[in-house]
């Protein structure tokens, strides 16, 4: 092992000089193209190398500090809730080759066609609803650039509303829970990711919400941008609508606290919701909770028949039950989750169960189907995860070498004011994200960004309300999944843009499409400065 | 399924005969230890399927779940899917058949938690071996979903500088990078293989309950499959060292195939 010793120099005893190096050769491995995940494994490498030394590293076969790299790839490997990520990815698979959207979309159209923007509004509120079913964006601009656009094209939409609308929302995704982004950064940080979830529920609707108001404020003082559709004579209007929903509702609700009431009855037969010490109680699941549930049934069925009437309600019933299908999902995946039943990463497996079921249900699954889904499935895992263990490798050994604790050190020693570091943070995040996917950047900065974040006096966060201690990392996460938002539309390559493009009539170009994006990006930059300038509204639910 | 053989020819419907004879067997295997389960108290369970012993009904059920899901992997292999980049690689068709064996793996881990949910929240009975099973599963679907990508040229790459390169500059470019590659997984395996192989001569347990071997069997997986991963990346290089330089842009991720599916579903 002698010309170990001729390589000794490129040890490099000092941190600082040791990240430099690592940041420059990361850019110009990635210049080159080499893929993120492998550049990232090599890296790690390289900074071992730095650190220990060549001779330390390669002078025992199968022995030494390089081991720490197999080391880091096991744990991720043996990480349960990873497993969730190709599941939701199943899960969106299957969904986007199910009739589901489609009559959502219809159901909801019903009852606001009427309304000034009505279809840009069914848009965004479909969209919601499915960021509330699948975590990943991509086929949810998809189907809503199949199912809507043509729609409001033909009605003569404005293109860039429509164009604006569809994409915004469809990059919900991940900012509603369940989140692939919060699922990575939660991984990444250790921090609680039924938390993350919780705290992104209202940055996400008051984002969505930005968005409908925008579409209702526009169309409003300039009605030519969104025409509505010519009358159907014979369908219901006004208050005939309003009765029609209500009946809709309560045979819903009817059909829910039926549900209900039989789950509950069935854990009281089987007395496993018997009141115990310790035990968290079954949400509405106990035998006090009962009284209620039929109550609330009741309620139902009296206006149902006396209010509604029954006929109407059928018609309110068969106008809306395309709204039933999504409702099931959401409650399948989400109520796990929240009502303490399963983890992530079971939801996420129950989630795959029951689109399937819906699918057979309506007759749609083939075994095709499922085969395209599983192997669509593959290959974004496999794209996703192999970034995972590339970074994981070389936060590892990064983290071995002092890396994230010196440049946090350095940052904070600095002195600088706490909101202008934050918002240096938040412009990288942007400026990488126009060139980067949300992945390389969750696990490669974050690791360096959040303990200086956690380092910053919590107290200088935001200018209303002060922000818990405890929840500043699960607060920069929803942060940063806000940045990551605008990633998805930010010109040139804005991935929503191009998912459009694939299914955008030919005479629309990329171009008009960024263009469309621009008054959607500025609204969330505008929800973003709301988590910025009063943090505490993201640990309101908490 | 009807489609072009791929690399199978005429060994196409005797693999599938043997499939399906196997996933018969296999089948029938399990209603047997079903109903042994239900009649006898100390039938065959989970914690012995790991643990054969010579019992011959053990061996059976492994061998013949292991040869049904083989062949299935190589069977479906014959055939490209929609998404699919054409296979000219010559390591190509192992990475095929893995990733069909990963796809029903997939498959596998929603049945398994399904299996897990219902026997805990309807029967209140919550088995030992489902967590386990499913990570030691996902353990190897990761790892093999990393080399489908590869042979899909699907990892995340930034194209934007590497589009301006002329055609010389790019393959310079690729031949460092698979360099650099080769060097990580020499490394790593230079790192890792006493670890690994201590591990898998003593086929370490995971310390739990139902105590599968899971580090023994992953961390020796992990430099394997890497190398497949390795080995995949030569086999790229080489065909596509000929090709003419494709334009990249993110449209790549969307399939025409796929997207004509959907249209089909939404009846536009």
């Amino acid at each position: 092992m002698e010309f170990l010793d001729l390589l000794a120099w490129m040890k490099v005893g000092d941190v600082a000089t040791l990240s430099i190096i690592l940041l420059l050769v990361m850019f110009f491995l990635l210049a080159i193209g080499m893929p993120l995940g492998f550049a990232s494994a090599f890296l790690a490498v390289l900074v071992l190398i730095m650190k220990f030394g060549p001779d330390l590293l390669f002078s025992r076969f199968g022995h030494g500090p390089l081991s720490v790299v197999g080391q880091a790839v096991y744990r991720q490997m043996t990480n349960y809730v990873l497993i969730s990520v190709p599941l939701f990815i199943f899960m969106a698979a299957l969904l986007e080759r199910s009739g589901i959207a489609r009559d959502m979309y219809s159901s909801l159209n019903v009852w606001l066609s009427r309304t000034r923007g009505g279809i840009a509004i069914v848009t965004s509120i479909m969209a919601v609803i499915m960021a509330a079913m699948s975590g990943i964006i991509g086929g949810e601009v998809v189907l809503l650039g199949l199912i809507a656009l043509p729609q409001m094209l033909r009605l003569g939409y404005n293109q860039n509303l429509a164009i604006g609308t569809i994409c915004a929302s469809g990059s919900l995704g991940t900012m509603i829970p369940p989140s692939i982004v919060l699922i990575f950064y939660g991984l990444v940080t250790e921090t609680s990711i039924k938390a993350l979830f919780t705290a992104a529920f209202l940055p996400g609707f008051i984002l969505a919400t930005f968005f409908i108001l925008y579409i209702l404020i526009r169309t409003n003082l300039n009605p030519s941008l969104a025409p509505l559709p010519e009358e159907e004579p014979d369908a219901p209007k006004g208050l005939e609508k309003a009765l029609l929903f209500i009946g809709f509702l309560s045979r819903f609700a009817l059909w829910l606290t039926g549900f209900l009431l039989l789950r509950a009855l069935f854990f009281t037969v089987t007395g496993e919701n018997a009141v115990r010490e310790g035990v968290d109680p079954i949400a509405l699941g106990m035998v006090s909770d009962i009284p209620y549930i039929a109550g609330a049934g009741a309620i139902a069925l009296a206006l149902m028949l006396f209010l509604v009437g029954k006929e109407r309600s059928r018609l309110g019933w068969e106008m809306g039950k395309g709204l039933v299908p999504p409702t099931v999902v959401i409650g399948v995946v989400l109520g796990s989750i929240y009502m303490g039943i399963t983890g992530i990463t079971e939801a996420a497996g129950m989630g795959v169960v029951a689109v399937f079921v819906i699918g057979l249900l309506r007759r749609e699954m083939t075994f095709e189907i499922v085969w395209d889904s599983l192997m669509r499935t593959l290959k974004s895992t496999g794209t996703i995860i192999w970034v995972t263990i590339g970074a994981a490798s070389l936060a590892a050994a990064y983290t071995l070498s002092g890396g994230p604790t010196y440049v946090a050190n350095t940052i904070i020693s600095a002195e600088l004011p706490t909101m202008g570091i934050i918002l240096v943070m938040m412009l990288i995040f942007l400026m990488m994200g126009m060139f980067m996917d949300w992945i390389g950047i969750v696990l490669l900065i974050m690791p360096v960004f959040l303990p200086i974040v956690l380092k910053l006096p919590v107290e200088e966060i935001g200018f209303l309300g002060g922000l818990d201690p405890k929840f500043v990392a699960v607060w920069f996460g929803v942060v940063f999944c806000m940045n990551m938002q605008v990633s998805f539309l930010s010109p040139p390559f804005g991935p929503a843009a191009f998912y459009l493009k694939s299914v955008a009539p030919p005479h629309i170009t990329l171009t008009a499409i960024f263009r469309g994006f621009l008054p959607f990006i500025a609204l969330q930059l505008l929800a973003l400065s709301v988590l910025l300038i009063w943090p505490s509204i993201v640990t309101l639910f908490l | 399924m009807n489609s072009e053989s791929l690399w199978l020819g005429g060994m196409r419907r005797p693999v599938r005969l043997a499939m399906l004879v196997f996933i018969g067997a296999t089948l029938l295997l399990y209603a047997w230890l079903v109903v042994n389960a239900l009649l006898f108290e100390d039938a065959i369970d989970m914690f012995d399927m790991i643990r054969p012993k010579g019992r011959f009904v053990v061996l059976a059920m492994l061998a013949s779940l292991a040869g049904a899901i083989l062949l299935a992997s190589i069977y479906f292999s014959d055939t490209r899917g929609a998404i699919e980049q054409e296979a000219d690689g010559f390591f190509d068709i192992v990475s095929l058949v893995t990733s069909r064996l990963s796809m029903i793996m997939v498959a596998c881990i929603v049945l398994v938690m399904l299996y897990e949910v219902v026997s805990r929240y309807v029967f209140a009975r919550p088995t030992l071996w489902a967590n386990e099973l499913s990570l030691w599963i996902a353990g190897f679907l990761f790892l093999f979903a990393g080399q489908y990508a590869m042979q899909q040229r699907s990892h995340i790459r930034i194209y934007v500088i590497y589009d301006m390169m002329p055609r010389w500059m790019q393959k310079t470019a690729d031949v460092l990078s698979l360099n650099l590659l080769l060097f990580f997984t020499f490394a790593l395996v230079w790192g890792g293989y006493s670890d690994a192989m201590r591990r898998m001569m003593r086929l370490e347990t995971f310390g739990t309950a139902w105590d599968p071997p899971l580090p023994g069997t992953l961390k020796p997986a992990i430099l394997i499959i890497i190398l497949l991963v390795t080995i995949q990346a030569v086999s790229n290089l080489i065909a596509d060292w000929n090709k003419e330089p494709e334009h990249h842009s993110p449209a790549d991720e969307i399939d025409e195939t796929e997207i004509d599916k959907i249209r089909k579903t939404l009846g536009t």
